[in-house]
């Protein structure tokens, strides 16, 4: 085969936008309500749970509890992991949110952790708006974006109603116009 | 060949769709069938064979009679089935792969059949399983043909601009170059070369599975022999393992000369001016003609043996239809590429390599004393099982030989970015290069937990339509400027 001198010249990369200096807007702060009230409920029933056989074992003074002087350590770890989450919850929420350039749009979420997934309009497929029955209490939507193969698919939750309606608006025109 | 009136398939159709129902009968009721077949059989169990057998035949004759397809404006429609009807209408440009396929029972009769792929929902695929060769080559033809056609008008690409001859005469749009030809001798290379430690684990499993019976005789005859001699034998069993793992070794390279065979017997390669044409296979032999404009991905595998003989395996991959995680999509290999193999390839495929590279990346050090720490793991076992003096020799052994592989490994990673091409490097024993578009990309996204924030540190991932890839451990302001530049060639070369 004949040895072919690639050309290499240098590209010029001064000029192309850059990401991290958009703004995002934040979502509704009900979301945060409804994330923590998550939080909550499934912290209560593992509290039931681990209550429960302290309970038997007043009521039934049965030997067969008698482990339970070790409780300390499943309380540990799982008190641990519920403050993680709520962490996750608390100090996320300031940080999530999503950014609309002319082209593209970027969802950020997560503080422990963090992804920021950036789909441009153009591979949009489909666009959905999901609202559930506590959402519909809330008055928030759920908009999800499709792309072709599914991995870039992106969920935006917890949008104020009004503010859904403008993303999708948005979308639609993007979509149509890129 | 006129394809505008509805026609059915080939009447010998009914005999390969009864056989396929009757498999997917047995494989179906296999639970049952075992079942009964464990009871005393009388007459009256046997009498369900025919019966099965005939109900088969019915609903293939049915089948046959109820399925109908024909080309109407762009698009080919079929209709199918015998109790619930249903109308399928796949418009040209939508198709991403058309499959001639022959099974052993197409083969004797001399027909092919034809399996159109799309990339849409699942369930927008179907199958001809009988047409005459000369037919299903021109439907084929003018499948693709309109395809691509389509295709370049929603997105042209920079390759197409100088092929409108190739427009033209369209029956060498795949044809032209002949890349990979596989005689007997390549066969084998390629054969021997798989990875047969995998494929040893697959025979073993096999094996032992059909040998379940066997351990229970073998411990009555233990449990007969006398104690001392009984005692010798189970110490015996430890110079078994090296023998065991020859044998293990063996069988997979048994496996592998199998499956090679079945899979890309006669293997025959080629590439034209709009895409890349193959056939292969032994027991079913398959045709696939595939549009440069429907690749997604290329994905170049190899390991040290095959790297000895110069031969690399791509895998094209395609749109894939609804979730990625399913992994439903066609695949497609093409082993015993050579390095010219791969120039031609690429050269086509993504001209802008050879127009300098924007940006490059390697992950940061931190990546590859993660890789060693989790290389070393292994090595504590023998602390648990062994003598502290035999795990500490062994430990001696590891801890250079892992910090030696981890180097190459680390080494190996590489994320190149071109002009519109993203080349993902990783591997030193098997060694992968995944070469994707800007252009197709589906979305960028940047991940990371908290610690790796806090040093700057990240994951970047690129979704495409056939897939997530991930090049892991960037520093971030290399991965920002890649992310930036991805999303700005996105649209720049569309």
């Amino acid at each position: 085969m004949e040895v072919t001198v690639a050309a290499n010249p240098e590209l010029d990369l001064s000029g192309v936008p850059r990401l991290e200096e958009v703004e995002f807007h934040a979502v509704s702060r009900k979301y945060l309500r409804l994330r923590l009230g998550v939080w909550g409920g499934t912290q209560l029933l593992i509290l039931a749970a681990a209550v429960a056989p302290a309970v038997a074992h007043v009521l039934t003074e049965d030997p067969e509890w008698a482990m339970l002087s070790q409780w300390w350590w499943p309380v540990g770890v799982q008190s641990v992991f519920a403050l993680l989450w709520f962490l996750e919850e608390w100090k996320g929420f300031p940080r999530r949110g999503y950014a609309i350039r002319e082209r593209d749009i970027t969802y950020r979420t997560g503080w422990l952790f963090r992804t920021t997934t950036t789909v441009p309009f153009g591979m949009i497929q489909h666009s959905e708006l999901v609202q559930g029955p506590v959402s519909r209490l809330l008055q928030i939507k759920n908009l999800r974006l499709f792309t072709a193969g599914g991995s870039g698919n992106l969920r935006i939750a917890g949008l104020d109603e009004e503010q859904a309606e403008t993303l999708r608006a948005i979308l639609e025109t993007r979509t149509r116009k890129v | 060949m006129d394809f505008h009136r509805p026609a059915r398939q080939h009447p010998l159709g009914v005999v390969i769709l009864a056989i396929q129902f009757l498999i997917k009968g047995v494989q179906s009721f296999w639970p049952a069938i075992v079942g009964v077949s464990l009871t005393q059989l009388d007459w009256m169990t046997l009498l369900l064979i025919p019966f099965g057998i005939s109900l088969g035949v019915a609903w293939a004759i049915l089948y046959y009679l109820r399925f109908t397809y024909w080309v109407e404006e762009g698009s080919i429609i079929v209709e199918r089935g015998v109790i619930q009807r249903e109308r399928l209408q796949v418009p040209f440009a939508k198709i991403q792969a058309i499959n001639l396929f022959q099974g052993p029972v197409q083969q004797v009769f001399g027909l092919t059949g034809i399996q159109v792929d799309t990339a849409g929902s699942s369930g927008s695929e179907f199958k001809i399983v009988a047409m005459r060769r000369d037919a299903a080559e021109s439907l084929r033809l003018m499948l693709a043909e309109h395809g691509v056609q389509a295709g370049e008008d929603q997105n042209s690409d920079p390759v197409d601009a100088s092929e409108e001859e190739g427009l033209q005469d369209s029956t060498h749009a795949y044809r032209g170059r002949t890349m990979v030809d596989l005689d007997i001798a390549r066969l084998m290379k390629v054969g021997l070369t798989q990875n047969h430690f995998r494929n040893g684990l697959l025979g073993l499993a096999v094996i032992s599975s059909l040998a379940g019976g066997l351990e229970h005789q073998i411990e009555a005859w233990l449990s007969g022999l006398p104690a001392p001699i009984a005692a010798l034998m189970a110490a015996a069993t430890v110079l078994l393992i090296v023998p065991g793992f020859i044998l293990m070794l063996l069988a997979g390279v048994g496996v592998s000369l199998v499956t090679t065979v079945l899979r890309y017997f006669r293997f025959h390669s080629e590439i034209g001016k709009q895409g890349v044409f193959m056939e292969s296979g032994l027991l079913r032999r398959n045709t696939f003609q595939i549009p440069f404009d429907k690749v997604h991905l290329t994905d170049w595998r190899s390991n040290v043996l095959q790297r000895v003989l110069g031969f690399e395996t791509l895998r094209i991959r395609q749109a894939q239809a609804g979730d990625a995680a399913s992994g439903v999509g066609v695949r497609l290999a093409i082993p015993a590429m050579e390095p010219e193999h791969r120039a031609i390839m690429e050269e086509v495929l993504y001209p802008d390599l050879s127009q300098g590279v924007a940006i490059t990346g390697i992950p940061v050090g931190r990546l590859r004393w993660l890789l060693w720490l989790a290389a070393l793991l292994p090595g504590t076992v023998p602390f648990l099982v062994w003598s502290p003096w035999l795990a500490c020799a062994f430990a001696v052994f590891w801890l250079p030989f892992t910090g030696w592989t981890t180097r190459n490994r680390y080494r190996a990673f590489q994320l190149t970015v071109y002009q519109d091409a993203v080349v993902l490097q990783k591997g030193w024993f098997w060694r992968q290069r995944v070469v994707l578009k800007m252009s197709q990309l589906q979305g960028v996204e940047w991940k990371r937990h908290l610690l790796l924030e806090r040093r700057g540190v990240g994951h970047l991932t690129f979704h495409t339509a056939s897939g997530a890839k991930r090049f892991s451990y960037l520093d971030r302001e290399t991965g920002f400027r890649i992310r930036d530049w991805a999303l700005n060639q996105l649209h720049v070369n569309r």
